[in-house]
């Protein structure tokens, strides 16, 4: 980070009604820009608050910018534009790197220092006192299951004990904020699973943890936030109940009347009179496939199978439509043995349930289903219009925007789809 | 200071591992082997318990202790550190800078809290301990070896490990420079081995065009005096044909004319000769102003250990040694010991401080370029 960009973060006026300094904020980015030799656009605008002791997860394609943008934090790079905080210090202050633990990814420690002397090294480039790096070393290295390994060179690690190793390091200065770029990268289920014990642990702590993975479910499963970064942009970002709510629903899976095999109309049949249904052409549900058109005419447009390109289960809807409950249309879509109710609401599933099972179905399992990380990911790097996932890489001038990057924030910092704190 | 000591620490940790260090070492001991093994007598020289009688180096022209140090500073300081152990010192250390400025590694250090400036001075200083080590290994060796050995103990051996260091760090900083640019090992030690031939050549042809200048300022100062001293002549037969006419006796013109005119369009083919070696060597001399000494700073190490004393007395031992000319047919010759003697005089009267300060100055500009691409870079 050059002087000038840390002067241009700190001499900018502070946005209306937020401090310069919000000590409830591990990071608070305002306006990130970087473009590279003056063409490669890698960050358009990044806007992004993560508060202390939550664990906040960073998914994108390949080349959306995530690493530059932890890179920028790590003063690795200078960004163009920055405005923002890092644990309460203007980004570019290398003073608060002295609490910040960093994994970059692709990590390579020199091969011929040993595991403990890796911990030792890094921890004085850190400033942490010899005494201190000497009781933390040992402890670090069980932590992360490289006890026995201390002594020997780094030269004969494997990628994931490499990992491992690199976790460890990073937590040898006890830092308020953690950065890990890809930690599960090349490390098998077991260690998957230790580290995350690990964050876990550090959560509980009360640590701050930036998690920047490929792996959604690894992501699912720790974060309490996530923002989706695509082509520079924060496309989204919010906790994964914010950014699922509208997806969430409820799917009755029944058993058909006399448990005589029904066509796959029965099941719509037995709705007639309380619902108003469509069928649907039959699709086969391809892998990555948009989502048909004529299913989004049917479902009315704040349904949830609607706004969830790429559900298995909503390619394969037989037919949609609403239903009446209390007055209000609900959207439902309808399948050979099971029916989902675009609701997350239990009382508004319970007269459909009565209709069903007045009707002679037996209520076989009634499931409340959001959509996964997996399916809001998609949904943003999936062109809208056209259905074709987005290209990946950053944006060059001159040569237009891409396709579908109108979905994404606006660079003033305006989430235009889902987001929020 | 924790970071600077870790930095430090660590190279020494690199270098460790590196065989080229102990190749080197072990090299080095040879060398110091060697210094034990010869010895001067006033027969000539020995080496080991073999006997070779030399007219040359023994003990009646050469002194014990200066012939050790001519030895520590030219076989053991001009040839092995400052070339051979050089060279081998910079195939170690050129990927240094590759491979610290590489994906992977330099977001490690740079996610520190250490600034970027600090960072690179820090480790371009840990790049030399390489060479600092070596030289003074070596060094204490020599010392040893010369003071029990050779009777003389001289702790202006020392001298050496500053000197060398320097001179070393001439060449690392180009190497680290090139390293910035072209991220390889490979290719910023070629190119450094080529910009230090480049110097090396420009250093060769000013000292040769320095020796042709010399050897031509001598054998103008030499024309002028043999046709001053036939002029002397002249004036000398002309006064006394003078005096003859006084007496009424017929003088005879002077025999000499043609040898005068002669020697005089010579004096003028070497005048105009020695002019153009000038402006040549002029030109050269420029050039090699921006540029590092390394062998020049090595000759103010050897001015350190070789004293004008001990020059003197080489020289007046040495004295009755015939020394034919240079080139014995051509006009005005002059014999090479002499041209030798003062263009070492010229040389030695170019300062330290000139030597030092412009070779410095040279690293410090490619250091700093160096130092604003690492800060100014993104990795």
């Amino acid at each position: 980070m050059t002087a000038s960009a840390i002067t241009s973060s700190t001499a900018t006026p502070p946005r209306p009604g937020r401090s310069i300094v919000d000590t409830d904020l591990a990071i608070d980015l305002t306006h990130v820009a970087k473009t590279y030799r003056g063409r490669v656009q890698a960050l358009r605008g990044i806007t992004m608050q993560v508060s202390r002791g939550a664990v906040f997860g960073l998914l994108g394609p390949n080349g959306a910018g995530k690493s530059t943008l932890v890179k920028i934090m790590m003063t690795i790079i200078s960004p163009t534009r920055c405005e923002g905080t890092l644990l309460g210090r203007p980004v570019g202050d290398k003073a608060t790197l002295a609490r910040v633990g960093y994994l970059p990814e692709h990590h390579r420690f020199p091969e011929y220092l040993t595991a403990a002397q890796v911990l030792d090294y890094y921890a004085s480039l850190a400033c942490v006192p010899r005494d201190l790096r000497k009781k933390r070393a040992p402890e670090l290295l069980e932590l992360v299951g490289l006890r026995d390994w201390s002594k020997k060179k780094v030269k004969g690690f494997s990628k994931g004990m490499r990992q491992r190793l690199g976790i460890a390091n990073s937590l040898m200065n006890d830092p308020d904020l953690i950065v890990l770029d890809e930690p599960t990268d090349g490390v098998d289920p077991v260690g998957r699973r230790d580290i995350r014990a690990i964050l876990q642990h550090l959560k509980d702590q009360g640590k701050t943890i930036f998690l920047n993975s490929h792996l959604l479910s690894e992501l699912e499963m720790v974060c309490d936030r996530v923002a989706i970064l695509v082509q520079g942009l924060v496309s989204s970002q919010g906790t994964i109940d914010d950014l699922t709510r509208d997806s969430r629903r409820y799917e009755i899976e029944v058993g058909l009347p006399g448990e005589v095999t029904g066509t796959p109309s029965s099941l719509a049949n037995a709705l007639a009179g309380v619902a108003t249904l469509t069928a649907n052409a039959p699709t086969p549900p391809m892998l990555g496939s948009p989502p048909t058109t004529n299913q989004t005419t049917i479902v009315t447009s704040d349904g949830v199978s609607a706004a969830i390109p790429g559900s298995p289960r909503r390619a394969a809807a037989l037919a949609s439509g609403t239903i009446s409950v209390g007055g209000i249309g609900i959207p439902v879509s309808v399948e050979a043995t099971s029916l989902t109710v675009g609701s997350d609401d239990p009382s508004v599933v319970q007269p459909i349930i009565d209709v069903l099972r007045s009707r002679g179905f037996v209520i076989k399992a009634v499931r409340p289903v959001r959509a996964s990380l997996e399916d809001l990911f998609m949904q943003a790097v999936t062109d809208q219009m056209t259905g074709e996932v987005l290209a990946p890489g950053a944006v060059r001038n001159g040569r237009g925007t891409k396709k579908g990057q109108g979905r994404a924030q606006t660079p003033d910092g305006n989430a235009a789809n889902g987001g929020g704190r | 200071m924790i970071q600077t000591r870790a930095i430090f620490k660590d190279a020494y940790r690199e270098l460790n591992s590196k065989k080229m260090f102990w190749i080197v070492l072990i090299i080095s001991a040879l060398v110091v082997g060697v210094f034990g093994a010869v010895g001067l007598n006033p027969e000539g020289i020995t080496i080991l318990w073999f006997k070779f009688p030399s007219s040359i180096f023994n003990t009646n022209l050469i002194p014990a202790q200066t012939f050790y140090k001519i030895m520590f500073a030219t076989l053991g300081v001009r040839i092995w550190l400052a070339w051979v152990a050089s060279i081998l010192a910079l195939i170690s250390v050129a990927s240094m800078i590759p491979e610290f400025i590489s994906g992977g590694s330099i977001e490690l250090t740079l996610s520190k809290p250490i600034g970027r400036l600090r960072l690179f001075i820090t480790k371009y200083l840990a790049g030399l301990l390489f060479v600092t080590l070596q030289v003074l290994i070596f060094t204490i060796g020599a010392f040893l070896v010369i003071g029990l050995r050779g009777k003389t103990w001289e702790p202006g051996l020392f001298w050496a490990v500053p000197y060398t260091v320097l001179v070393f760090s001439y060449l690392f900083s180009v190497c680290v420079l090139l390293g910035m640019i072209t991220r390889s090992t490979i290719a910023s030690l070629l190119l450094t081995l080529l910009v230090f031939f480049g110097i090396w050549a420009v250093y060769t042809a000013e000292s040769s065009l320095l020796t042709f200048r010399t050897r031509g300022e001598m054998r103008v100062e030499k024309g002028r005096e043999t046709v001053a001293k036939i002029e002397q002549q002249r004036a000398e037969f002309e006064a006394a044909a003078k005096q003859s006419a006084a007496a009424g006796e017929q003088s005879e013109a002077w025999p000499g004319q043609f040898e005068l005119d002669t020697k005089k369009a010579a004096l003028a083919r070497v005048e105009s000769s020695a002019k153009s070696v000038t402006a040549w060597h002029k030109g050269l001399f420029a050039a090699m102003t921006i540029l590092p000494k390394t062998s020049e700073t090595l000759g103010i190490l050897e001015r350190k250990l070789i004293t004008d004393a001990d020059m003197k007395e080489l020289r007046e031992r040495d004295d009755d040694r015939s020394d034919p000319p240079m080139f014995p047919g051509e006009e005005f010759p002059v014999r090479g010991k002499l041209v030798a003697e003062r263009v070492e005089e010229i040389t030695r009267a170019r300062s330290a401080g000139w030597i030092l300060g412009t070779s410095i100055a040279f690293e410090a500009v490619v250091l700093g370029i160096a130092a604003l691409m690492f800060r100014r870079r993104d990795y």
